[in-house]
Formats: C-alpha cells, sequence, structure tokens
C-alpha cells in the first residue's frame, strides 16, 4: 500500500516537476537552437522555467496535458 | 448450391472436436522452432538505439537523422518482447528460456514497458479481447484510426484510468509486485536521464531521441497492433474478436498484424509464420465465420 502511495504522490506532483525538470530547459534551448529571444527580455532559462512550470501547474490541475 | 450452403453443411458434417483437431494439426507445423529473427531484431534493435545516443551527442550522427531513427526503432520495439510474452522463443524450464527472457526485458526499454507489466496486461487482452470493461486494449476502440490515435492519447495522461491501469489493479499475478516496481524503477530513470541531459545542454537531443520518439512508436503501435486488428472491436469470443484484413500500408508497415487472428488463435506461432499459417487455416476460418477483409 505504501507503494500504491508513493505512486500516486508522484503522478500529482509528477506534471509540475516535469514542467520545471525537463520542459524548461527544453524551451531554453529550443529558443537557443532557433535563435529566438526570449520575450520580455528575460534569460531563455528563466522563460523556459515560467513557461514550463505554468503548462506543468495547468496540466496538474487538469489531470492531462492535452 | 451456394458457397455458404455449402460450407454450412460441411461444419455441420464434422464434429466441433474434429474443427479443434485440424485446426491444431495446421498450427502444430508453424509453432515450436526458435524464432531467432526476432531474437537478433529485438537485441539488434537495443543496440543499434543505444548507439543512437553516443553518435548524435558526439555530433556524428544529425539530430534530425537520430530523431527518425529513434523512432523508428521504437516504434518496433514491441515485436520481440510480444513473443517472449508468449514464450515463443522458448518455453518455461527449457534451455534457452534465459535468452526468451533477456530479449522480453531488453527490447521494451525504449518503450518504457517493462516485460512484467506488459505480460500481466497482455494477458488479459488475449482472455477478454473486445470486452469494454476488461479488454485492456479496448480503449483504442474508434471508428477510424485517427480517432483511435487520439483515444490511445488520452488513455497515455497521467490522471487517465485507462484499460492498463485498470487491468494492473484487478490483476492477482504473482509477479505484479515487482513488476510494479519494475515499472517504477524504470520511469524513475527515464525521468531522472531525460531532466540529466537536459540541464547539461541537451534536451533537444533528449527530445528527440526519446521523448517524443516514444509517443510516436506508442501510438502507432496502438493503430497497428491494438485497434486495426480488432476493428471494430464489437465482437468478443475465440473465433470473432480479431480478424485477417488487408493493410493500405502493406505487411511491413503495419507490423505484420495483417494476420492477427491467427495469433490470437494459436498465440505460440511466431510472427513470421502468421501468414503462412493463415493461408493454410483459411479455409477453417472462414467455415467459422470469422471476420476476413481480406480479398485474397
Amino acid at each position: 500500500m505504501r507503494f500504491v502511495r508513493s505512486n500516486a504522490a508522484l503522478t500529482a506532483a509528477g506534471p509540475i516537476l516535469f514542467g520545471g525538470a525537463f520542459l524548461a530547459p527544453l524551451i531554453a534551448q529550443s529558443l537557443e537552437a532557433a535563435s529566438l529571444p526570449a520575450p520580455f527580455g528575460l534569460e531563455p532559462i528563466h522563460f523556459g522555467l515560467a513557461l514550463g512550470l505554468t503548462l506543468g501547474v495547468v496540466a496538474a490541475f487538469r489531470g492531462r496535458w492535452v | 448450391m451456394s458457397a455458404a450452403a455449402t460450407g454450412t453443411e460441411a461444419m455441420a458434417a464434422r464434429s466441433e472436436r474434429a474443427r479443434k483437431r485440424e485446426e491444431a494439426a495446421i498450427a502444430r507445423k508453424y509453432m515450436g522452432r526458435v524464432p531467432w529473427e526476432m531474437v537478433a531484431w529485438g537485441l539488434g534493435n537495443f543496440v543499434l538505439w543505444l548507439s543512437i545516443w553516443p553518435l548524435t551527442l558526439a555530433g556524428i550522427l544529425p539530430l534530425w537523422a537520430a530523431f527518425v531513427l529513434s523512432t523508428v526503432s521504437i516504434t518496433i520495439c514491441y515485436l520481440p518482447s510480444h513473443e517472449a510474452q508468449h514464450s515463443i522463443i522458448a518455453t518455461e524450464g527449457s534451455p534457452l528460456r534465459w535468452l526468451n527472457e533477456l530479449v522480453g526485458h531488453v527490447s521494451t526499454i525504449p518503450l518504457l514497458l517493462p516485460y512484467r507489466i506488459a505480460w500481466i496486461t497482455h494477458k488479459q487482452h488475449h482472455a477478454h479481447a473486445n470486452d469494454p470493461e476488461l479488454d485492456p486494449d479496448h480503449g483504442n476502440k474508434g471508428d477510424t484510426w485517427w480517432q483511435a490515435a487520439w483515444h490511445g492519447i488520452e488513455a497515455r495522461q497521467f490522471g487517465a484510468r485507462d484499460g492498463y491501469r485498470n487491468a494492473l489493479k484487478r490483476s492477482d499475478d504473482p509477479d505484479l509486485g515487482k513488476a510494479l516496481r519494475e515499472g517504477t524503477i524504470l520511469s524513475l530513470s527515464y525521468y531522472a536521464i531525460l531532466t540529466t541531459l537536459a540541464w547539461t545542454g541537451f534536451a533537444l537531443e533528449a527530445a528527440l531521441i526519446w521523448w517524443l520518439p516514444r509517443h510516436i512508436a506508442m501510438t502507432y503501435i496502438q493503430i497497428f497492433l491494438s485497434w486495426a486488428p480488432h476493428h471494430p472491436m464489437e465482437e468478443t469470443g475465440r473465433y470473432r474478436d480479431t480478424r485477417a484484413w488487408k493493410s493500405p500500408v502493406g505487411t511491413i508497415l503495419s507490423l505484420g498484424m495483417e494476420y492477427h487472428v491467427v495469433h490470437h488463435l494459436f498465440p505460440r506461432i511466431p510472427l513470421f509464420q502468421t501468414g503462412p499459417a493463415y493461408y493454410e487455416l483459411r479455409a477453417l476460418l472462414d467455415e467459422r465465420g470469422c471476420p476476413n477483409d481480406r480479398p485474397d
């Protein structure tokens, strides 16, 4: 049962972790690869973190990414 | 006299037991050999997929080529494991059993599908094919392939109550605990690798060699292994729950699933033998009224 509970906790936090840990650097490096500036004068990684975490939080609330 | 009437009379003339004996005698001819091509496919494909990483990270292989190769590699990685799940490479207790288990465990690592989880859920698919409640593949039902693809994507969402999770919850398999632990370890390793790569400057490589190819492969596999061979997923029963069909993209691109009816009737027949076995069994299957959408 402990195993099932830890799995459930991971599932709930998963999208936010994924947004910050993977999507953020992916967004930042995609901008750099395309030679595009991050909006609002932000560093690419800061913009990546803002967008990635936002997407993760939205996904966590919706229960789905798409 | 019509062909249908002749078939009905022929059916009536033979007992059910005799028909099953005939079918089994044909099927036996195609079972029993070690499908070495699937062993080479499973292990070779895994090595190929692994080799994409250093070649790309070292700048030898362009990222676009790595993406294409990886997508193909992950798409074809399931079938050798499927042979192992059915103990086609080697049955329990036989000298080559270790090889069966090695192929089963290794080949689907890129797909993030642990062997034991695949087998526990796949057993339920065979036992309950097309049952809306009990068949874990039933979530791929759709009138068209794109509906099936979308249903598959929906079922992969982290909060979804899909057929595979339900199948695992229902399962009383003695290996369930081990399977879930392996699944968790594999998933955590995957996310740890993606994250490490991403924060060390290789986010695009991680996304285009593993993350995106895996999603594309999962969708392709679900269309050709779950949806197409069972479409329209309306009937249940040994001779009604799957079909022979002619794929518009050919046998290779449909992952050899045109003769899936043979696999469900005789799961120990290797994938490469399902075609020849189908043509020898066809008259008997037609007698049974098995769904058949092939013109030949």
